[in-house]
Protein backbone atom coordinates (compact mmCIF):
# COMPACT_ATOMS: atom_id res chain seq x y z
CA UNK A 1 0.00 0.00 0.00
CA UNK A 2 1.10 3.51 -0.78
CA UNK A 3 1.70 4.93 2.70
CA UNK A 4 1.80 8.86 1.01
CA UNK A 5 1.06 10.13 -2.09
CA UNK A 6 4.04 12.97 -3.86
CA UNK A 7 1.19 15.63 -4.61
CA UNK A 8 -0.64 17.19 -1.31
CA UNK A 9 -4.24 16.15 -3.23
CA UNK A 10 -2.95 12.56 -2.84
CA UNK A 11 -2.13 13.33 0.47
CA UNK A 12 -5.58 14.61 1.50
CA UNK A 13 -7.78 12.05 -0.58
CA UNK A 14 -5.55 9.02 0.85
CA UNK A 15 -6.22 10.76 4.36
CA UNK A 16 -9.94 11.19 3.94
CA UNK A 17 -10.36 7.57 2.74
CA UNK A 18 -8.63 6.77 6.06
CA UNK A 19 -10.89 8.67 8.04
CA UNK A 20 -7.80 10.34 9.42
CA UNK A 21 -8.60 13.95 9.22
CA UNK A 22 -11.50 13.83 11.56
CA UNK A 23 -9.06 12.15 14.05
CA UNK A 24 -6.11 14.83 13.47
CA UNK A 25 -8.71 17.79 13.28
CA UNK A 26 -10.69 16.41 16.84
CA UNK A 27 -6.68 16.03 18.27
CA UNK A 28 -5.61 19.25 17.21
CA UNK A 29 -9.11 20.72 17.83
CA UNK A 30 -8.48 19.00 21.57
CA UNK A 31 -4.56 20.03 21.57
CA UNK A 32 -5.82 23.97 21.08
CA UNK A 33 -7.71 24.14 23.47
CA UNK A 34 -5.89 22.98 25.86
CA UNK A 35 -3.27 25.55 24.98
CA UNK A 36 -5.44 28.51 25.19
CA UNK A 37 -6.37 27.42 28.58
CA UNK A 38 -3.18 27.46 29.31
CA UNK A 39 -2.08 30.56 28.31
CA UNK A 40 -5.31 32.18 29.39
CA UNK A 41 -4.38 30.91 32.82
CA UNK A 42 -0.64 31.90 32.48
CA UNK A 43 -1.46 35.35 31.06
CA UNK A 44 -4.36 35.84 33.88
CA UNK A 45 -2.04 34.96 37.18
CA UNK A 46 0.63 37.01 35.73
CA UNK A 47 -1.73 39.86 34.72
CA UNK A 48 -3.21 39.52 38.32
CA UNK A 49 -0.80 42.11 39.85
CA UNK A 50 -1.85 43.19 43.45
CA UNK A 51 -2.56 47.15 42.99
CA UNK A 52 -1.46 48.60 45.93
CA UNK A 53 -4.24 49.75 48.50
CA UNK A 54 -5.61 53.09 47.73
CA UNK A 55 -8.59 54.06 48.79
CA UNK A 56 -8.54 57.96 48.35
CA UNK A 57 -8.01 57.58 44.88
CA UNK A 58 -4.23 59.59 45.18
CA UNK A 59 -2.65 57.88 42.65
CA UNK A 60 -5.11 59.59 40.24
CA UNK A 61 -2.93 62.77 41.02
CA UNK A 62 0.52 61.23 42.45
CA UNK A 63 0.58 58.60 39.54
CA UNK A 64 1.68 62.21 37.19
CA UNK A 65 5.88 62.30 37.27
CA UNK A 66 5.86 65.76 36.88
CA UNK A 67 3.80 66.52 39.98
CA UNK A 68 5.89 68.72 42.41
CA UNK A 69 5.19 71.55 45.09
CA UNK A 70 7.22 74.39 44.87
CA UNK A 71 9.17 75.49 48.32
CA UNK A 72 8.75 78.77 49.14
CA UNK A 73 12.13 79.73 49.46
CA UNK A 74 13.35 77.99 46.06
CA UNK A 75 13.38 74.48 44.58
CA UNK A 76 10.64 72.02 45.05
CA UNK A 77 9.26 68.79 46.38
CA UNK A 78 8.43 65.49 43.76
CA UNK A 79 5.05 64.43 44.66
CA UNK A 80 5.34 61.55 42.20
CA UNK A 81 4.49 57.81 43.45
CA UNK A 82 5.48 55.30 41.59
CA UNK A 83 2.61 53.10 41.20
CA UNK A 84 4.39 49.80 40.32
CA UNK A 85 7.00 50.35 42.56
CA UNK A 86 4.24 50.75 45.18
CA UNK A 87 2.40 47.66 44.62
CA UNK A 88 5.70 45.78 44.69
CA UNK A 89 6.31 46.66 48.30
CA UNK A 90 5.61 45.45 51.55
CA UNK A 91 3.30 48.30 52.45
CA UNK A 92 1.10 47.49 49.32
CA UNK A 93 -1.79 46.51 51.44
CA UNK A 94 -1.61 49.88 53.83
CA UNK A 95 -3.54 52.31 52.13
CA UNK A 96 -1.96 56.24 51.69
CA UNK A 97 -3.60 57.67 54.32
CA UNK A 98 -2.01 55.58 57.10
CA UNK A 99 1.13 57.39 57.16
CA UNK A 100 0.09 60.26 55.39
CA UNK A 101 -2.80 61.50 58.07
CA UNK A 102 -6.46 61.84 56.60
CA UNK A 103 -5.53 65.14 55.86
CA UNK A 104 -2.27 64.81 53.46
CA UNK A 105 -2.17 68.16 51.85
CA UNK A 106 -2.22 70.35 54.92
CA UNK A 107 0.79 68.43 56.37
CA UNK A 108 3.84 70.42 57.26
CA UNK A 109 6.45 70.01 54.81
CA UNK A 110 9.21 69.63 53.83
CA UNK A 111 9.63 66.30 55.83
CA UNK A 112 12.73 65.46 57.46
CA UNK A 113 14.56 62.24 58.28
CA UNK A 114 13.67 62.41 61.17
CA UNK A 115 10.03 62.98 60.66
CA UNK A 116 9.89 60.11 58.26
CA UNK A 117 11.69 57.54 60.95
CA UNK A 118 9.26 58.76 63.07
CA UNK A 119 6.68 57.92 61.19
CA UNK A 120 8.07 54.39 60.71
CA UNK A 121 8.41 54.46 64.22
CA UNK A 122 4.85 54.49 64.97
CA UNK A 123 4.23 51.31 64.16
CA UNK A 124 7.32 49.77 64.02
CA UNK A 125 7.83 50.64 67.69
CA UNK A 126 10.97 48.43 69.01
CA UNK A 127 13.24 48.69 65.67
CA UNK A 128 12.96 52.90 66.05
CA UNK A 129 13.47 52.55 69.54
CA UNK A 130 16.90 50.77 69.09
CA UNK A 131 17.45 52.91 66.15
CA UNK A 132 17.25 56.02 68.60
CA UNK A 133 20.37 54.51 70.28
CA UNK A 134 22.52 53.54 67.44
CA UNK A 135 25.09 55.40 66.67
CA UNK A 136 22.60 56.60 63.82
CA UNK A 137 19.83 57.01 65.41
CA UNK A 138 22.02 59.53 67.73
CA UNK A 139 23.13 61.25 65.33
CA UNK A 140 19.85 61.64 63.08
CA UNK A 141 18.72 63.48 66.30
CA UNK A 142 21.41 65.85 66.24
CA UNK A 143 20.07 66.59 62.91
CA UNK A 144 22.52 65.36 60.84
CA UNK A 145 21.90 64.49 57.29
CA UNK A 146 23.87 62.06 56.23
CA UNK A 147 22.81 59.09 58.63
CA UNK A 148 21.18 55.84 57.45
CA UNK A 149 17.35 56.13 58.56
CA UNK A 150 15.01 53.11 57.85
CA UNK A 151 14.30 54.19 54.21
CA UNK A 152 17.88 54.14 53.58
CA UNK A 153 18.82 50.46 54.10
CA UNK A 154 15.36 49.14 53.12
CA UNK A 155 14.80 50.45 50.22
CA UNK A 156 16.51 50.51 47.25
CA UNK A 157 16.22 54.22 46.83
CA UNK A 158 15.49 55.58 49.85
CA UNK A 159 11.88 55.96 49.03
CA UNK A 160 9.32 54.53 51.99
CA UNK A 161 7.17 53.78 48.94
CA UNK A 162 9.84 50.83 47.79
CA UNK A 163 10.57 48.98 50.75
CA UNK A 164 10.85 44.95 50.13
CA UNK A 165 10.37 42.60 52.78
CA UNK A 166 13.79 41.31 54.73
CA UNK A 167 13.15 37.59 53.50
CA UNK A 168 12.55 38.44 49.92
CA UNK A 169 15.83 37.96 47.37
CA UNK A 170 15.94 41.72 46.33
CA UNK A 171 15.44 43.30 49.68
CA UNK A 172 17.79 45.48 50.44
CA UNK A 173 18.16 44.29 53.48
CA UNK A 174 17.92 40.55 52.42
CA UNK A 175 21.06 38.67 53.91
CA UNK A 176 22.85 38.47 51.19
CA UNK A 177 22.76 42.34 50.02
CA UNK A 178 23.19 43.53 53.32
CA UNK A 179 27.01 44.42 52.95
CA UNK A 180 26.09 46.28 49.88
CA UNK A 181 23.63 48.54 51.19
CA UNK A 182 25.84 49.04 54.24
CA UNK A 183 28.59 49.95 51.53
CA UNK A 184 26.18 52.54 49.71
CA UNK A 185 27.30 55.05 52.62
CA UNK A 186 29.88 52.92 53.87
CA UNK A 187 32.21 52.58 50.66
CA UNK A 188 32.01 56.17 50.02
CA UNK A 189 35.44 57.11 50.97
CA UNK A 190 35.14 60.61 51.06
CA UNK A 191 31.95 60.68 52.92
CA UNK A 192 34.06 57.96 55.55
CA UNK A 193 36.92 60.56 56.29
CA UNK A 194 34.61 63.23 56.82
CA UNK A 195 34.21 60.87 60.09
CA UNK A 196 37.45 59.87 60.11
CA UNK A 197 36.53 55.81 59.33
CA UNK A 198 39.46 55.52 57.01
CA UNK A 199 39.47 51.43 57.21
CA UNK A 200 37.41 50.17 54.00
CA UNK A 201 35.21 47.96 55.23
CA UNK A 202 33.27 46.50 52.32
CA UNK A 203 36.17 45.57 50.39
CA UNK A 204 38.08 44.01 53.25
CA UNK A 205 34.44 41.93 54.23
CA UNK A 206 34.65 41.05 50.53
CA UNK A 207 38.28 40.07 50.85
CA UNK A 208 37.75 37.80 54.51
CA UNK A 209 36.10 34.44 55.31
CA UNK A 210 32.76 35.87 55.74
CA UNK A 211 32.21 37.79 52.80
CA UNK A 212 33.67 35.20 50.05
CA UNK A 213 31.21 33.35 51.86
CA UNK A 214 28.54 35.23 51.30
CA UNK A 215 29.68 35.89 47.52
CA UNK A 216 29.91 32.24 46.69
CA UNK A 217 26.65 31.49 48.54
CA UNK A 218 23.93 31.75 46.27
CA UNK A 219 21.11 33.31 47.21
CA UNK A 220 19.28 31.06 48.94
CA UNK A 221 19.54 31.73 52.60
CA UNK A 222 20.20 28.08 53.57
CA UNK A 223 23.65 29.02 52.30
CA UNK A 224 23.73 32.08 53.75
CA UNK A 225 24.56 31.45 57.21
CA UNK A 226 27.94 33.37 57.39
CA UNK A 227 28.15 36.32 59.26
CA UNK A 228 27.64 40.08 57.79
CA UNK A 229 27.64 43.49 59.06
CA UNK A 230 25.08 43.02 61.05
CA UNK A 231 26.03 40.06 62.59
CA UNK A 232 28.70 41.43 64.64
CA UNK A 233 27.94 45.42 64.17
CA UNK A 234 24.51 44.92 64.94
CA UNK A 235 21.25 46.02 63.13
CA UNK A 236 19.40 48.77 64.09
CA UNK A 237 20.93 49.51 67.27
CA UNK A 238 24.20 49.55 65.57
CA UNK A 239 26.76 51.06 67.67
CA UNK A 240 30.28 52.94 67.02
CA UNK A 241 32.98 50.80 67.23
CA UNK A 242 34.87 53.16 69.74
CA UNK A 243 32.19 52.81 71.73
CA UNK A 244 32.53 50.51 74.95
CA UNK A 245 28.71 49.35 74.64
CA UNK A 246 29.34 47.48 70.72
CA UNK A 247 29.87 44.49 70.12
CA UNK A 248 33.12 45.11 68.35
CA UNK A 249 34.39 47.65 70.54
CA UNK A 250 36.51 46.18 72.81
CA UNK A 251 38.47 42.54 72.44
CA UNK A 252 36.51 40.87 75.15
CA UNK A 253 33.19 42.29 73.23
CA UNK A 254 34.44 40.81 70.08
CA UNK A 255 35.68 37.43 71.28
CA UNK A 256 32.43 36.94 72.91
CA UNK A 257 30.61 37.71 69.11
CA UNK A 258 32.62 35.76 67.65
CA UNK A 259 31.70 32.85 69.79
CA UNK A 260 28.21 33.57 68.78
CA UNK A 261 29.11 31.40 65.95
CA UNK A 262 32.62 29.83 66.38
CA UNK A 263 31.81 27.89 69.58
CA UNK A 264 34.62 27.78 71.90
CA UNK A 265 36.71 30.74 70.68
CA UNK A 266 38.35 32.73 73.01
CA UNK A 267 40.76 36.46 72.77
CA UNK A 268 43.64 35.00 70.60
CA UNK A 269 40.88 33.88 67.80
CA UNK A 270 39.35 37.05 67.76
CA UNK A 271 42.51 38.93 67.27
CA UNK A 272 43.16 37.36 64.30
CA UNK A 273 40.30 39.31 63.11
CA UNK A 274 41.67 42.17 61.57
CA UNK A 275 39.51 44.63 62.33
CA UNK A 276 38.83 45.95 58.24
CA UNK A 277 42.70 47.34 58.60
CA UNK A 278 44.55 46.03 55.66
CA UNK A 279 47.40 44.00 56.60
CA UNK A 280 50.67 45.97 57.25
CA UNK A 281 53.81 45.75 58.89
CA UNK A 282 52.17 47.30 62.33
CA UNK A 283 49.17 45.30 62.01
CA UNK A 284 49.48 41.39 61.76
CA UNK A 285 53.88 41.94 60.97
CA UNK A 286 54.11 38.02 60.60
CA UNK A 287 50.75 37.53 57.76
CA UNK A 288 52.49 40.91 56.04
CA UNK A 289 55.53 40.07 55.72
CA UNK A 290 54.29 35.85 54.79
CA UNK A 291 52.27 37.12 52.07
CA UNK A 292 55.05 39.77 51.28
CA UNK A 293 57.72 36.39 50.61
CA UNK A 294 54.83 34.71 48.84
CA UNK A 295 53.98 37.23 46.43
CA UNK A 296 57.86 37.74 45.48
CA UNK A 297 58.02 34.00 45.35
CA UNK A 298 54.67 33.71 42.86
CA UNK A 299 56.96 36.07 41.00
CA UNK A 300 59.97 34.31 40.83
CA UNK A 301 58.67 30.97 40.31
CA UNK A 302 56.62 32.43 37.65
CA UNK A 303 59.09 34.49 35.81
CA UNK A 304 61.42 31.23 35.75
CA UNK A 305 58.78 29.04 34.65
CA UNK A 306 57.68 31.37 31.84
CA UNK A 307 60.99 32.04 31.07
CA UNK A 308 62.34 28.43 30.72
CA UNK A 309 59.16 27.28 28.53
CA UNK A 310 59.92 30.42 26.03
CA UNK A 311 63.14 29.58 25.83
CA UNK A 312 62.85 25.68 25.36
CA UNK A 313 60.01 26.78 22.99
CA UNK A 314 62.36 28.84 20.41
CA UNK A 315 65.30 26.51 21.17
CA UNK A 316 63.69 23.36 20.14
CA UNK A 317 61.59 24.91 17.01
CA UNK A 318 64.64 26.40 15.93
CA UNK A 319 66.26 23.09 16.07
CA UNK A 320 63.04 21.91 14.61
CA UNK A 321 63.08 19.02 17.44
CA UNK A 322 59.45 18.45 16.97
CA UNK A 323 60.00 16.92 13.29
CA UNK A 324 62.26 14.23 14.25
CA UNK B 1 69.57 0.12 40.01
CA UNK B 2 69.08 -3.36 39.37
CA UNK B 3 65.32 -2.76 39.20
CA UNK B 4 64.67 -0.88 35.84
CA UNK B 5 64.77 -3.45 33.07
CA UNK B 6 64.26 -3.27 29.80
CA UNK B 7 61.00 -5.06 27.76
CA UNK B 8 59.89 -5.28 25.02
CA UNK B 9 56.05 -4.73 24.24
CA UNK B 10 53.71 -6.44 22.26
CA UNK B 11 53.67 -3.63 19.59
CA UNK B 12 57.60 -4.14 19.21
CA UNK B 13 58.54 -1.03 20.73
CA UNK B 14 61.16 -1.54 23.24
CA UNK B 15 60.50 -0.17 26.61
CA UNK B 16 62.25 0.69 29.74
CA UNK B 17 60.45 -0.02 33.23
CA UNK B 18 60.59 3.00 35.00
CA UNK B 19 57.74 3.44 37.59
CA UNK B 20 56.29 0.43 40.03
CA UNK B 21 52.69 0.40 40.49
CA UNK B 22 52.92 2.26 43.71
CA UNK B 23 54.53 5.06 42.03
CA UNK B 24 51.64 5.20 39.42
CA UNK B 25 49.65 4.66 41.78
CA UNK B 26 50.67 7.63 43.72
CA UNK B 27 51.15 9.70 41.02
CA UNK B 28 47.26 8.99 40.02
CA UNK B 29 46.56 10.05 43.21
CA UNK B 30 48.40 13.33 42.81
CA UNK B 31 46.53 13.99 39.77
CA UNK B 32 42.91 13.52 41.59
CA UNK B 33 43.47 15.07 44.91
CA UNK B 34 45.35 18.14 42.97
CA UNK B 35 42.58 18.20 40.80
CA UNK B 36 39.83 18.20 43.40
CA UNK B 37 41.66 21.10 45.18
CA UNK B 38 42.28 23.25 42.39
CA UNK B 39 38.71 23.17 40.99
CA UNK B 40 37.36 23.64 44.59
CA UNK B 41 40.05 26.33 45.80
CA UNK B 42 40.53 28.56 43.54
CA UNK B 43 36.95 29.80 43.07
CA UNK B 44 37.67 30.63 46.50
CA UNK B 45 41.06 32.06 46.44
CA UNK B 46 39.06 34.37 43.58
CA UNK B 47 35.27 34.47 44.60
CA UNK B 48 35.11 38.34 42.93
CA UNK B 49 35.33 36.38 39.34
CA UNK B 50 32.35 35.90 37.41
CA UNK B 51 33.85 32.52 36.75
CA UNK B 52 34.23 31.55 40.38
CA UNK B 53 30.69 31.99 40.93
CA UNK B 54 29.67 30.13 37.83
CA UNK B 55 31.68 27.38 38.53
CA UNK B 56 30.44 27.20 42.52
CA UNK B 57 27.30 26.82 41.53
CA UNK B 58 27.62 24.45 39.67
CA UNK B 59 29.40 22.38 42.44
CA UNK B 60 25.86 23.21 43.93
CA UNK B 61 27.26 25.97 46.29
CA UNK B 62 29.85 27.36 48.66
CA UNK B 63 28.70 24.38 50.85
CA UNK B 64 29.84 21.34 49.11
CA UNK B 65 32.88 23.37 47.56
CA UNK B 66 34.22 23.17 51.36
CA UNK B 67 33.19 19.44 51.41
CA UNK B 68 34.86 18.84 47.96
CA UNK B 69 37.92 20.74 49.12
CA UNK B 70 38.19 18.86 52.26
CA UNK B 71 37.96 15.27 50.73
CA UNK B 72 40.72 16.16 48.32
CA UNK B 73 42.91 17.45 50.99
CA UNK B 74 42.32 14.04 52.85
CA UNK B 75 43.46 12.54 50.00
CA UNK B 76 46.34 14.49 49.47
CA UNK B 77 47.33 13.67 53.22
CA UNK B 78 46.47 9.70 52.45
CA UNK B 79 48.83 9.95 49.38
CA UNK B 80 52.27 11.53 51.54
CA UNK B 81 51.29 9.04 54.44
CA UNK B 82 51.16 6.00 51.50
CA UNK B 83 54.21 7.45 49.84
CA UNK B 84 56.46 7.67 52.91
CA UNK B 85 55.24 4.18 54.33
CA UNK B 86 56.30 2.93 50.88
CA UNK B 87 59.68 4.36 51.16
CA UNK B 88 60.69 2.93 54.47
CA UNK B 89 58.68 -0.34 53.75
CA UNK B 90 61.43 -0.40 50.55
CA UNK B 91 64.37 0.18 52.46
CA UNK B 92 64.06 -1.10 55.58
CA UNK B 93 61.54 -4.12 54.87
CA UNK B 94 62.76 -4.80 51.17
CA UNK B 95 66.25 -3.86 51.93
CA UNK B 96 66.19 -1.74 48.66
CA UNK B 97 69.04 0.57 48.41
CA UNK B 98 68.17 4.16 49.55
CA UNK B 99 67.26 6.29 46.57
CA UNK B 100 69.73 8.46 46.77
CA UNK B 101 69.37 9.49 43.18
CA UNK B 102 66.48 11.13 44.30
CA UNK B 103 68.95 13.77 46.26
CA UNK B 104 70.02 16.83 45.13
CA UNK B 105 73.83 16.99 44.40
CA UNK B 106 76.41 19.48 42.75
CA UNK B 107 75.87 17.68 39.28
CA UNK B 108 72.14 19.03 39.26
CA UNK B 109 73.49 22.23 39.83
CA UNK B 110 76.02 22.40 36.81
CA UNK B 111 73.14 20.33 34.50
CA UNK B 112 71.09 23.44 35.05
CA UNK B 113 73.64 25.53 34.21
CA UNK B 114 74.31 23.66 31.06
CA UNK B 115 70.73 23.31 30.04
CA UNK B 116 70.44 27.08 30.83
CA UNK B 117 73.33 27.45 28.03
CA UNK B 118 71.44 25.26 25.69
CA UNK B 119 68.57 26.59 25.57
CA UNK B 120 70.10 29.59 24.88
CA UNK B 121 72.00 28.58 21.86
CA UNK B 122 75.42 28.66 23.79
CA UNK B 123 76.02 24.89 23.43
CA UNK B 124 75.43 22.65 21.33
CA UNK B 125 73.83 20.01 23.07
CA UNK B 126 71.77 19.16 26.21
CA UNK B 127 73.63 17.57 29.65
CA UNK B 128 73.48 14.07 30.17
CA UNK B 129 70.99 13.21 32.71
CA UNK B 130 71.03 10.07 35.20
CA UNK B 131 67.82 8.71 36.53
CA UNK B 132 66.72 12.33 37.38
CA UNK B 133 67.29 15.68 35.93
CA UNK B 134 67.08 18.60 38.30
CA UNK B 135 63.42 19.67 37.17
CA UNK B 136 62.21 15.95 38.35
CA UNK B 137 63.86 16.46 41.28
CA UNK B 138 62.55 19.92 42.18
CA UNK B 139 59.48 18.80 41.45
CA UNK B 140 59.51 16.17 44.45
CA UNK B 141 61.45 18.01 46.39
CA UNK B 142 58.66 20.77 46.14
CA UNK B 143 55.95 18.74 47.26
CA UNK B 144 57.75 17.58 50.14
CA UNK B 145 58.31 21.65 51.76
CA UNK B 146 55.04 22.61 49.79
CA UNK B 147 52.89 19.88 51.16
CA UNK B 148 53.75 20.34 54.25
CA UNK B 149 52.85 24.09 54.25
CA UNK B 150 49.64 23.17 52.54
CA UNK B 151 48.57 20.80 54.83
CA UNK B 152 49.81 22.73 58.34
CA UNK B 153 48.18 25.86 57.13
CA UNK B 154 44.85 24.33 55.44
CA UNK B 155 44.63 22.64 59.38
CA UNK B 156 44.66 26.26 61.05
CA UNK B 157 42.16 26.94 58.09
CA UNK B 158 40.05 24.70 59.45
CA UNK B 159 40.19 24.25 62.70
CA UNK B 160 40.88 28.02 63.55
CA UNK B 161 39.30 28.02 67.11
CA UNK B 162 41.25 25.06 68.34
CA UNK B 163 44.55 26.37 66.73
CA UNK B 164 44.40 29.55 68.42
CA UNK B 165 43.61 28.58 71.80
CA UNK B 166 47.38 27.10 71.71
CA UNK B 167 48.68 29.79 69.24
CA UNK B 168 49.09 33.47 68.68
CA UNK B 169 45.29 35.04 66.32
CA UNK B 170 47.52 35.93 63.92
CA UNK B 171 48.40 32.66 62.71
CA UNK B 172 44.82 32.50 61.11
CA UNK B 173 45.81 35.61 58.73
CA UNK B 174 49.36 34.00 57.74
CA UNK B 175 47.84 30.58 57.29
CA UNK B 176 45.46 32.05 54.77
CA UNK B 177 48.02 33.85 52.59
CA UNK B 178 50.41 31.19 53.19
CA UNK B 179 47.74 28.70 51.98
CA UNK B 180 46.35 30.37 48.93
CA UNK B 181 49.75 31.77 47.68
CA UNK B 182 51.82 28.62 47.81
CA UNK B 183 48.71 26.59 45.60
CA UNK B 184 49.58 29.59 43.00
CA UNK B 185 52.92 28.77 43.11
CA UNK B 186 52.33 24.40 42.75
CA UNK B 187 49.87 25.78 40.00
CA UNK B 188 52.23 28.00 37.96
CA UNK B 189 55.14 25.00 38.05
CA UNK B 190 52.76 22.19 37.09
CA UNK B 191 50.70 23.67 34.41
CA UNK B 192 53.61 25.91 32.88
CA UNK B 193 56.96 23.73 33.17
CA UNK B 194 56.00 20.50 34.03
CA UNK B 195 52.88 20.02 31.38
CA UNK B 196 55.45 21.72 28.92
CA UNK B 197 58.86 19.67 29.25
CA UNK B 198 56.97 16.28 30.67
CA UNK B 199 54.19 16.27 28.12
CA UNK B 200 54.73 19.11 25.20
CA UNK B 201 58.54 18.34 24.66
CA UNK B 202 59.82 16.65 21.78
CA UNK B 203 59.43 12.98 21.22
CA UNK B 204 56.33 12.93 23.61
CA UNK B 205 53.74 15.60 22.51
CA UNK B 206 50.68 15.53 23.34
CA UNK B 207 50.98 13.27 26.16
CA UNK B 208 54.12 11.39 27.54
CA UNK B 209 52.47 7.78 29.14
CA UNK B 210 55.18 7.18 31.07
CA UNK B 211 53.40 7.87 34.61
CA UNK B 212 50.55 6.05 33.83
CA UNK B 213 52.12 2.22 31.94
CA UNK B 214 55.32 3.14 33.90
CA UNK B 215 57.13 1.92 30.89
CA UNK B 216 59.40 4.59 28.79
CA UNK B 217 60.34 3.85 24.92
CA UNK B 218 63.95 3.05 24.76
CA UNK B 219 64.43 6.24 22.49
CA UNK B 220 63.10 8.43 24.74
CA UNK B 221 64.78 7.20 27.57
CA UNK B 222 68.19 7.16 25.95
CA UNK B 223 67.60 11.33 25.17
CA UNK B 224 66.35 12.03 28.30
CA UNK B 225 68.22 10.15 30.83
CA UNK B 226 71.33 8.80 28.57
CA UNK B 227 73.88 8.14 31.69
CA UNK B 228 71.16 5.58 33.29
CA UNK B 229 70.44 3.88 30.03
CA UNK B 230 74.32 3.41 29.37
CA UNK B 231 74.12 2.33 32.59
CA UNK B 232 71.17 -0.18 32.26
CA UNK B 233 72.45 -1.40 28.99
CA UNK B 234 75.85 -2.30 30.14
CA UNK B 235 74.34 -4.19 33.48
CA UNK B 236 71.62 -6.27 31.19
CA UNK B 237 74.67 -7.48 28.95
CA UNK B 238 76.04 -8.23 32.11
CA UNK B 239 72.99 -10.00 33.43
CA UNK B 240 72.40 -11.78 29.90
CA UNK B 241 76.24 -12.96 30.28
CA UNK B 242 75.73 -14.47 33.70
CA UNK B 243 72.44 -15.58 32.43
CA UNK B 244 71.30 -15.06 36.11
CA UNK B 245 68.24 -12.14 35.13
CA UNK B 246 67.36 -12.56 39.19
CA UNK B 247 68.41 -9.65 41.23
CA UNK B 248 68.17 -9.63 45.01
CA UNK B 249 65.35 -7.30 44.87
CA UNK B 250 61.99 -9.46 45.18
CA UNK B 251 59.23 -7.37 45.06
CA UNK B 252 59.78 -5.51 41.93
CA UNK B 253 60.42 -9.03 40.31
CA UNK B 254 57.43 -10.63 40.93
CA UNK B 255 55.87 -7.44 39.67
CA UNK B 256 57.65 -7.49 36.75
CA UNK B 257 56.82 -11.05 36.07
CA UNK B 258 53.51 -10.31 36.19
CA UNK B 259 53.72 -7.69 33.09
CA UNK B 260 55.86 -9.65 31.21
CA UNK B 261 53.21 -12.71 31.46
CA UNK B 262 50.44 -10.44 30.82
CA UNK B 263 52.59 -9.27 27.57
CA UNK B 264 53.37 -12.42 26.22
CA UNK B 265 49.46 -13.50 26.56
CA UNK B 266 48.65 -10.76 23.99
Amino acid sequence: MKLWNNNIYGSISWALKRKVTTKILRTSFLVLIILILGIATVVALDSDKANALDESDCLSCHSDPMLAKPIVGGGSIPLYVDGDEQSASAHRYIDCTTCHTTEPHSVETPLTKASLAEKCGSCHQYQYKLHLDSVHGEQLALGNPDVATCVDCHSENRSPHSIIRVLEHNATAYKKNIAATCAVCHGDGELMASYDITEKVYESYMRDFHGKAMELGGTELSQLNKATCTNCHGAHNIKSVNSEDSPVGTLEHLAATCEGCHEGAGEEFASGFLGHKQTSASTVPVAYYVEKFFIIMVWVIGVIAIGLVALAAIRYASQHRWKE
Amino acid sequence: MARTRIIVNGDGIESIVRFDKHQIAQHWLLIISEMMLLLTGLPQKFATWAASQWWINVLGGMENVRIVHRIGAYLMIALCVYHVIYLLYSILVLKRPFPKKMLPTRQDIVGFFQEMMYLVGWRKEEPKWDRFNWKEKFEYWSIAWGGPIMILSGFILMFPVFFTNMLPGWIVPTALVAHSWEAIIALIWIFVVHFFFVHFGPGVFPLNKSIFTGKVPVKLYKHEHPLEYERLIAQQKEEEGNDSGHTEDTLYREGEEEEDSLYSKK
